[in-house]
C-alpha cells in the first residue's frame, strides 16, 4: 500500500481536483444511505400499521361477543353459537380435569418415528427432543398430553412473580418473542448452550402465533423447565391467550398438526397459559415482564391476584362462589357473573341517546336485535361494559363505585394490572394513555418509568412485545429494554433477534442474529428491497379490499366526476379510509403504479386491474365478495369459534346463524337468499357441512396482469409462504 | 439533474419530483419518518440525511453551515422543527451544485493512472477514507461491494452507473 505521505505527494499536482472527487463518491454514498434508511422505515411502518390493526380487530370482535353475550337470552340459538368460549371451565373438579386430559389409553403406533418420552423427564430427553424437532419430527399427541399435565403441575406451583438471583457467579439470558419461529430458539441454543445449572433463562412471553412451529416451541420450553425448574423461567404474553390465537393462527397449528387430539390439547394450553407467571424479578432490582406498564401498575397487587382465573386476558374473570365444588356448568352461570355490569349498564341507559332501549333487549333474538341497531357496537362496548377499551377511563366506573360491592371493582381494578402487564407499549411523551391501536393495555412515558422503578426500588425493566430491527431498544433514559428473538419477523431480512444476558454485576449484554443463511449473501440494499416489495404487496391487498371505501372518499374530491384526483387529495382520501398513518404520498408510485395525466391520478384504473376471485363467484355480488374479503381474517376467527369442538368444520344451519352475528358486527345488509348462495357454492359436497379451511382459500386477490395467484394475507401464513412467493418482479 | 434511470422504487419516486416539482407536503412526510421521538421535531444529526433521502446531495460542511456551524454536542442535542427545516432544504434544492454521471465519472478518472478505463480498488478505499468528507471502513465495504474485479481493478463507468441505479 504504502505510506500515507507518498500517496499525498502522488496526488499533490492534483490534490484539489481529487479532494473534490472524494466528496462527490462520499455524498452520493451517504445519499444512497438515507434513502434506503427512509425505505427500510416506511416498510417497516406498513408492517407495523397492520400488524397492530389486526390486533384491535381482534379484540373489538371479543368485545362485541361478549356484548352479545351480555344482552341475548340464555336460549337463543346465536348465544350458543359463541357462548362456549365464553365458558372457561366446563369440567371443574380435578378428579374431572384428569380423566378429560388421561393420555393413557393413546396408543403409539410401531412406525411413529419421533422421540418416546418417560417421566420423569431427563435432560437428555429434553436435548432430545430439540433434535427431534431439529430434525422435523412430531411429538406423538400422547407425550404431548403427558408433558403438558406435569407442565400444569409444575406451573400450579410457582407464584405469579418470580424471584431469582445471579449468585454464583451465573449468567441469566433472557430472550423476547418468539412467535413460533423454532430455528430463532435453535440458534439462540446453539449459541448460548442450552437451559442448564449453569444456564439459567428467561423466556418473556409470546412463544405462539404467526410462526409454524409454535407448539413445538412450547415442548421444548415446558420440558426444560421440568428438568430444570429453579432455572427456567417462562413469563406469560399476550399470545398467551386462547381468544388470540383463534386468529393469529396457533389453534390453526394444533388442529392440523394433532387432528384426533387436538381439541384436548388446546384446553389443556388454556390452563397451562392461565398459569404461566406474570414477571420475573431479578436481583430485586431488574423487572422482566411481557408488555409493559401504567401509571397504576403495582407489583403488590399482581403478586396477590389468582392469576389462573384469567384464562383468557382479554375478559375479567368469573366470581368465584362460596364452595368451588359447587360450580356447574349452567350457562346461566355467566349472567351472574356479570350482574355488577348490569348494574352499570342499567344506570347508563338513563342517560343514553342510543335507539335501542335496554329493556327489549331482555327477549330479542339476534333477527330483531340487527334490524334496530345504528350503532357501532365497538363503541357502544366502550360506553357500557368493562371492556378493555374503556379501562384507561376509570371516572365512568367510580360514579357507580356507590352502587356496586367492592369486590366487582377490585376484580376489574387487577383485571387492569394484568391487562396493562400484557398488553402496554412504551411511548417517548410523558404521561400514560389508553393503548388504542393495539385495543389493550396503555402507552406509558419516561415519567412513569421513573415513578414506578423508584417505587419499587427497580432499576430496569426488561420487555418485549414489539418488533425491533436491531432485535433491541432501550428508552426512556435506558431504563426500559425491549427485547425480541424473533428475527425475520415481517419477512426475510426484516429484523435481526437479540437476547440478553445479564451477570451479578446487572449489566446488559446484547447478543444479536439473524436465522437464515440466505441473509448474509444480500446486500442492504437486496434485503431492504425485498421486504419492501413484501410490504407494498401487503398493503395493496389491505387497500384493494376497501375499494369501495376508498372509491367514495375520492369521488368526494371529484365532484366533476372526472375520474381524477390530486396527489394531495388521494393521499388525505387514501388515510381517511385506511386510517394506517403511512406517508402516502411517498408510497404512491409503488403502490398504484400507472401513467398520470399531468399530475393527476386516476383512481379507477388501479382498481380495474385487479380482481377478487371467489367461488364460483359471478353470481355473487362484487360488494359482498370485498366485504368478505377484507373481513376474512374476522370471518375465519368467528368460524373457529363456531366450531366448539375443533373440528375444522362447520353446519350449515351454524353457518348461517355465524353470518346473521357477522351482519350485525359490519353492519351489512344480507338477505336469507344471498346467504343460501353463499351455501351452495361452498357445500361443494353436499353434505351439510362446511369445511373452513376450504371456505377461506376460495377467497383470494388475483391479479389479472401477475401469472401468480396471491394467497391469504400474510399474516396468516408464515415467512415461509411469503418467500415462496418472492421471485415475480410484477408483483 | 440525474438521468431519470428507471428501476427501483425510489428512482421513480425522485423522477415525480422532477417531473412536477416537489411539494412542501412531500417533504413534510419524509420528516416524519425520521421523527423518533414524536415531537414533530428532528435531531440536528438528522438533517442531512433526510435532505438526502428527499433527493439532495449536500456535503455535511453545507449542512452545518446551514444549522449555524453546531458543536457536536448540538448535533446530538438539539433539534429542529419542519419550519425551520424548509428553508434550509430550499437552499440546498437552489445550490448550483448538482453532479450528474459526467462529473462521477470525470472525478472517477483523476484516480486513473493508467488511463485505461479502471481504477485500483486500494487506492480508492484510501482516498475515500484519508481525504474530503471521510467514510469508514464499513461504509467503504458497502460501497465497493463485488465492484473489484479479480485483479482489485474497478471499471469506473460500470461502477457509476451502478450507484445511480439504486
Amino acid at each position: 500500500m504504502g505510506c500515507g505521505v507518498s500517496k499525498s505527494n502522488q496526488f499533490h499536482k492534483s490534490s484539489g481536483k481529487a479532494i473534490r472527487s472524494a466528496i462527490l463518491i462520499q455524498r452520493w454514498y451517504r445519499q444512497y444511505v438515507a434513502r434506503t434508511e427512509m425505505r427500510r422505515r416506511y416498510t417497516w411502518h406498513i408492517f407495523q400499521s397492520i400488524e397492530y390493526s389486526g390486533e384491535q380487530a381482534q379484540i373489538k370482535l371479543y368485545n362485541f361477543l361478549g356484548y352479545l353475550m351480555d344482552n341475548f337470552t340464555p336460549a337463543s340459538n346465536e348465544r350458543n353459537l359463541i357462548s362456549h368460549i365464553f365458558r372457561e371451565n366446563e369440567v371443574c373438579r380435578d378428579a374431572e380435569w384428569e380423566r378429560y386430559f388421561c393420555y393413557k389409553n393413546i396408543e403409539v403406533p410401531e412406525i411413529y418415528s419421533g422421540p418416546h418420552l418417560t417421566f420423569p423427564l431427563t435432560v437428555e430427553q429434553a436435548v432430545g427432543l430439540v433434535e427431534a424437532f431439529r430434525n422435523k419430527k412430531q411429538l406423538h399427541s400422547r407425550y404431548v398430553l403427558q408433558l403438558l399435565l406435569e407442565t400444569w403441575k409444575q406451573l400450579r406451583m410457582l407464584p405469579n412473580i418470580n424471584r431469582i438471583s445471579t449468585c454464583h457467579s451465573k449468567e441469566i439470558t433472557i430472550c423476547g418473542d418468539l412467535h413460533g419461529q423454532l430455528d430463532d430458539l435453535l440458534l439462540i441454543f446453539y449459541k448460548n448452550d442450552m437451559p442448564s445449572l449453569e444456564k439459567p433463562y428467561v423466556f418473556n412471553g409470546d412463544f405462539v402465533d404467526r410462526g409454524k412451529d409454535s407448539i413445538e416451541i412450547l415442548l421444548i420450553l415446558f420440558s426444560f423447565l421440568l428438568v430444570y425448574p429453579s432455572e427456567v423461567h417462562l413469563n406469560r404474553g399476550n399470545h398467551e391467550d386462547h381468544i388470540i390465537n383463534l386468529r393469529y393462527g396457533f389453534t390453526k397449528e394444533v388442529l392440523t398438526k394433532y387432528k384426533m387430539h387436538g381439541k384436548r390439547i388446546l384446553k389443556l394450553l388454556q390452563k397451562i397459559f392461565s398459569w404461566l407467571p406474570l414477571a420475573t424479578v431479578i436481583d430485586q432490582k431488574v423487572l422482566v415482564l411481557h408488555g409493559g406498564i401504567s401509571d397504576t401498575t403495582d407489583l403488590g397487587v399482581l403478586a396477590r391476584v389468582d392469576r389462573h382465573n384469567y384464562v383468557s386476558a382479554l375478559r375479567p374473570p368469573k366470581k368465584r362462589h362460596q364452595s368451588s365444588a359447587s360450580l356447574s356448568v349452567d350457562s346461566d352461570i355467566d349472567e351472574d357473573i356479570w350482574s355488577p355490569n348490569k348494574m352499570f349498564l342499567r344506570r347508563k341507559s338513563l342517560t343514553f341517546l342510543k335507539t335501542v332501549p335496554r329493556d327489549s333487549f331482555q327477549n330479542r333474538s339476534l333477527q330483531d336485535f340487527s334490524d334496530r341497531i345504528q350503532v357501532n357496537p365497538a363503541d357502544e362496548l366502550c360506553q357500557r361494559r368493562p371492556s378493555v377499551f374503556n379501562l384507561g377511563n376509570a371516572a365512568p366506573e367510580k360514579e357507580m363505585a356507590a352502587s356496586v360491592s367492592s369486590e366487582s371493582l377490585s376484580v376489574i381494578d387487577e383485571w387492569k394490572q394484568i391487562l396493562d402487564l400484557l398488553w402496554s407499549d412504551p411511548m417517548n411523551q410523558d404521561g400514560c394513555v389508553p393503548n388504542e391501536v393495539r385495543g389493550g393495555g396503555c402507552y406509558w412515558g419516561p415519567d412513569v418509568t421513573e415513578d414506578f422503578l423508584n417505587r419499587h426500588n427497580l432499576q430496569l425493566l426488561i420487555r418485549s412485545h414489539e418488533c425491533k430491527q436491531e432485535g433491541y431498544e432501550f428508552c426512556h433514559n435506558r431504563k426500559v429494554l425491549t427485547l425480541f428473538s424473533a428475527s425475520n419477523y415481517y419477512d426475510v431480512g426484516s429484523n435481526r433477534g437479540a437476547y440478553v444476558k445479564l451477570g451479578p454485576d446487572l449489566v446488559p449484554y446484547l447478543f444479536q442474529y439473524q436465522a437464515s443463511s440466505m441473509i448474509r449473501e444480500l446486500t442492504v440494499r437486496q434485503s431492504v428491497g425485498r421486504t419492501e416489495r413484501s410490504a407494498l404487496k401487503v398493503l395493496r391487498e389491505q387497500m384493494f379490499a376497501h375499494k369501495t371505501d376508498l372509491i367514495c372518499a375520492f369521488k368526494t374530491f371529484d365532484s366533476d366526476n372526472t375520474g381524477l384526483v390530486c396527489l394531495s387529495d388521494w393521499a388525505s382520501a387514501v388515510e381517511s379510509v385506511m386510517h394506517l398513518d403511512l406517508p402516502w404520498r411517498m408510497l404512491r408510485y409503488q403502490l398504484v403504479p400507472c401513467k398520470t395525466n399531468g399530475g393527476m391520478i386516476d383512481y379507477h384504473e388501479w382498481f380495474d386491474e385487479l380482481a377478487i376471485k371467489g367461488p364460483n363467484a359471478d353470481h355473487i355480488d362484487q360488494s359482498l365478495l370485498e366485504t368478505l374479503y377484507r373481513h376474512r381474517s374476522t370471518f375465519e376467527t368467528i368460524f373457529r369459534i363456531v366450531d366448539a369442538d375443533n373440528s375444522g368444520f362447520i353446519t350449515i344451519e351454524d353457518f348461517r346463524q355465524t353470518w346473521m352475528l357477522l351482519s350485525v358486527y359490519l353492519k351489512m345488509e344480507i338477505t336469507d337468499d344471498t346467504i343460501s348462495d353463499l351455501v351452495v357454492t361452498i357445500d361443494r359436497n353436499q353434505d351439510g357441512s362446511i369445511d373452513i379451511d376450504e371456505f377461506m382459500e376460495a377467497f383470494r386477490l388475483t391479479d389479472k396482469k401477475s401469472r401468480l395467484e396471491r394467497g391469504r394475507s400474510m399474516f396468516m401464513g408464515t415467512a415461509t409462504d411469503l418467500t415462496k412467493l418472492e421471485g415475480d418482479p410484477n408483483i | 439533474m440525474g438521468r431519470a434511470v428507471n428501476v427501483g422504487t425510489s428512482a421513480t419516486f425522485l423522477l415525480h419530483f422532477e417531473t412536477f416539482g416537489p411539494s412542501a407536503a412531500d417533504y413534510r412526510e419524509a420528516f416524519g419518518l425520521f421523527d423518533r421521538v414524536g415531537d414533530n421535531k428532528v435531531a440536528y444529526n438528522q438533517v442531512a440525511d433526510i435532505m438526502r433521502a428527499l433527493g439532495q446531495n449536500p456535503t455535511n460542511k453545507e449542512v452545518n453551515r446551514l444549522l449555524g456551524m453546531p458543536s457536536a454536542d448540538d448535533m446530538t442535542a438539539k433539534r429542529v422543527e419542519f419550519e425551520g427545516f424548509l428553508p434550509m432544504l430550499q437552499t440546498i434544492i437552489n445550490s448550483p451544485n448538482k453532479a450528474g454521471y459526467d462529473d462521477y465519472v470525470e472525478g472517477l478518472r483523476v484516480f486513473d493512472k493508467e488511463g485505461n478505463g479502471t481504477v485500483m480498488g486500494a487506492e480508492l478505499r484510501i482516498v475515500l477514507s484519508t481525504l474530503g468528507e471521510k467514510m469508514s471502513a464499513d461504509e467503504i465495504d458497502a460501497l465497493m461491494a463485488g465492484q473489484e474485479d479479480e485483479n482489485g481493478c474497478v471499471n469506473y463507468e460500470t461502477f457509476v452507473k451502478h450507484i445511480m441505479s439504486v
